[in-house]
């Protein structure tokens, strides 16, 4: 009974120790293919699930089957118009033939570095016949500027720059270009793009001078403009007060001297009507004259000449003619 | 494996007597061990996947206990979909969350080349933002594509930089921020779609967005410029409206003291000519009485009022120089 159990025992264990190394699960994320004392055997397993192989001589080369990244070295580059820049790219690529790219390049890092070696070129290449604005600008749009802006005298370095291709192009050329190069890795380059497109240190120290030198130009324009803007509105005040003051020093004048010649006609009226009146009129003045001119404070030194004393000296005293 | 120890112990072991015990604990390990490979829990912001050999099996679980094949036949991927994942560009407040390395140790520089991008008129603007997203598709987002938030970072950059290099500084500091989130938000979808990331782009967040930190006094210093060109035109204003509508009510108030005056000359004129038109018409009727009435009234009233009166003969001559003509000193 204690050797049946034993070698029942064993027997389930072997058993079991077989079927482990006999069966292989590929798993979502993989693909894989078997190889027997290093020679690959049958087609790879690309879905997922269960497999069996021989036990023990058969080894399972399990390979990515998800997309995989890759991410360029920042590196620089000179563009047509002669601008260093720091560019740095990624591409997404996939495991397309696992047993071409187990046999051409082994495993993920020969392949990232070959992938670098292809792309890196490319890029530097693709760069350095496009001015630098081709791999900045991607659609044709229109600008478009603040509402309340006062920036309107601003000059080019303000403005969209034109291109012709632009990034997307470019990007699309080097993986097009580049595609064919990695098929023979049993690579499928899916897509190629540009991360980070920045100005080199030197160039980008020169493009902040650039920047600042604008910026102070439009702060000195901004500062005349208020210069002038005052300017203007001090005239504007100086011209309004002078019409103003003008207008209503005008319509003064002529308002009394309608009231003035109103009046002299009034009294014109009065007094001429008639020879009489006219002298009548001069008598009383006369009269009202002499009474405004005298005070106190005068002398009268009469002549008994005068008509006032003609009683005083004739006792006879007669109407006066008239002047 | 410590099945061989296992087999000598059983040896030394008087089998017989331990026989039921054996039995019993050897039955619980299995029980056990079936018991735990066959059930699962999902958290509540979780779905899990299940793969039977390796395969996807039927749609993704919720939250709560689930059975599953035991041994490993089935297992299951669990993935957060519920949680909003960020990621942040430019700058750290936090470790992203669902990236392996922690990003937290990045330095200055790294951080500033994340954020710094050359816009479309050949600046340089500094942008710094965040991107939150959530995973919709945990098949795809765990077995399509290897490493979805790196991806997705590199994705962000490169799509930031494209919008960002259709526009001028000026809009990317001032008006296109809006327009400049929305498309940045399509252009992911579409590319986040097309890599099968199994994602959903919830919120673009334009966090800062500055002129480069050496560039910037010199942006201050316009916006300075404007505002004292506003205040100065604004006070020049001031003192136009301070000074103008005084002006124009003391012109009104100089034509109506003006026409005041028409009024009472005209009135007086009016009044005179009454009087004089009624003295004269009863001097008409008696002319000498009344004129010699009138000159004798006024005769009267201005010797009463001078003081000093002399008077000379008509025949008396010389007599002026003689006269002590008194200064007028009151």
């Amino acid at each position: 009974m204690k050797n049946t159990s034993i070698a029942l025992a064993s027997l389930v264990l072997l058993a079991t120790i077989l079927a482990y190394s006999s069966m292989y699960v590929v798993s979502e994320q993989e693909q894989a293919f078997v190889t027997r004392f290093g020679k690959i055997q049958g087609e790879p397993k690309i879905k997922p699930g269960l497999y069996f192989k021989l036990p023990f001589t058969d080894d399972v080369r399990r390979f990515e089957r998800r997309t995989l990244e890759w991410d360029g070295r920042p590196s620089e580059s000179i563009t047509q118009d002669k601008k260093t820049i720091r560019i740095d790219t990624y591409a997404r690529w996939q495991i397309d033939d696992p047993i071409l790219f187990f046999e051409k390049l082994k495993d993920e890092d020969f392949a990232r570095s070959r992938l670098s070696a292809i792309l890196d070129g490319a890029t530097r290449t693709a760069v350095s016949k496009h001015a630098l604005v081709e791999v900045i600008r991607s659609v044709p749009r229109e600008e478009v500027l603040a509402v309340d802006s006062n920036q309107t005298t601003m000059d080019q370095e303000q403005k969209l720059h034109e291109f012709i291709k632009g990034r997307q192009k470019i990007s699309d050329e080097i993986l097009r270009e580049s595609k064919p190069k990695v098929l023979e890795f049993g690579i499928k380059l899916l897509d190629f793009r540009f991360k980070r497109i920045n100005y080199s240190e030197k160039v980008q120290a020169a493009q902040f001078t650039r920047m600042i030198a604008e910026r102070d130009k439009i702060a000195a324009e901004f500062r005349s403009k208020g210069q002038g803007g005052a300017a203007e509105w001090l005239g504007r005040k100086l011209k309004e007060l002078d019409r103003i003051n003008s207008e209503a020093t005008l319509l003064e004048k002529v308002i009394r001297g309608e009231a003035d010649a109103e009046a002299a006609q009034i009294y014109a009226e009065a007094y001429s009507k008639s020879p009489e009146a006219q002298e009548f009129y001069r008598f009383i003045k006369t009269m009202e004259t002499y009474e405004k001119v005298l005070s106190e404070k005068d002398m009268l030194i009469l002549s008994t000449k005068s008509e006032f004393f003609n009683f005083l000296r004739e006792m006879n005293p007669t109407p006066a003619a008239p002047k | 494996m410590n099945q061989n120890d296992f087999l000598n112990e059983l040896e030394n072991i008087d089998l017989s007597k331990y026989k039921g015990v054996i039995k019993i604990i050897v039955g619980i390990l299995i029980v056990g061990f079936t018991a735990s490979t066959s059930v699962f829990t999902v958290d509540p912001e979780e779905k899990a996947v299940v793969l039977r050999f390796g395969k996807v099996v039927g749609p993704p679980v919720g939250p709560g206990y689930h059975f599953k094949l035991p041994f490993f036949i089935e297992q299951e991927y669990k993935v957060p979909v519920q949680r909003q994942l960020t990621l942040q560009f430019g700058f750290r407040t936090q470790s992203d969350q669902g990236m392996q390395e922690s990003p937290l140790q990045q330095s200055y520089e790294d951080l500033i080349s994340e954020s710094l991008m050359v816009t479309g008129d050949l600046n340089v603007a500094n942008i710094e933002w965040v991107t939150l997203y959530t995973i919709s598709d945990p098949v795809k987002y765990r077995f399509r594509v290897r490493n979805v938030d790196q991806t997705f970072r590199d994705m962000n950059e490169a799509v930031m930089r494209e919008v960002v290099g259709d526009r001028t500084i000026n809009e990317v500091l001032t008006i296109g921020r809006s327009e400049i989130i929305d498309k940045v938000l399509t252009k992911l979808q579409l590319l986040a779609d097309e890599y099968s990331l199994g994602i959903v782009v919830d919120q673009v967040i334009l966090q800062d967005v500055n002129p480069p930190a050496s560039v910037k006094p010199a942006y201050d210093s316009v916006n300075e410029a404007q505002q004292e060109m506003d205040t100065t035109i604004q006070k020049a204003k001031k003192e136009y409206n301070d000074v103008i509508p005084k002006a124009e009510g003391s012109a009104i108030g100089t034509v109506t003291t003006a026409e005041g005056y028409k009024i009472k000359r005209v009135n007086e004129a009016k009044g005179a000519a009454s009087q004089f038109t009624q003295v004269f018409e009863e001097y008409l009727k008696a002319p000498e009485v009344t004129r010699q009435r009138i000159y004798l009234e006024t005769m009267t009233t201005i010797y009463q009022a001078v003081d000093q009166k002399i008077i000379i003969d008509e025949n008396a001559n010389g007599l002026l120089p003689l006269l002590n003509i008194p200064a007028k000193d009151k």
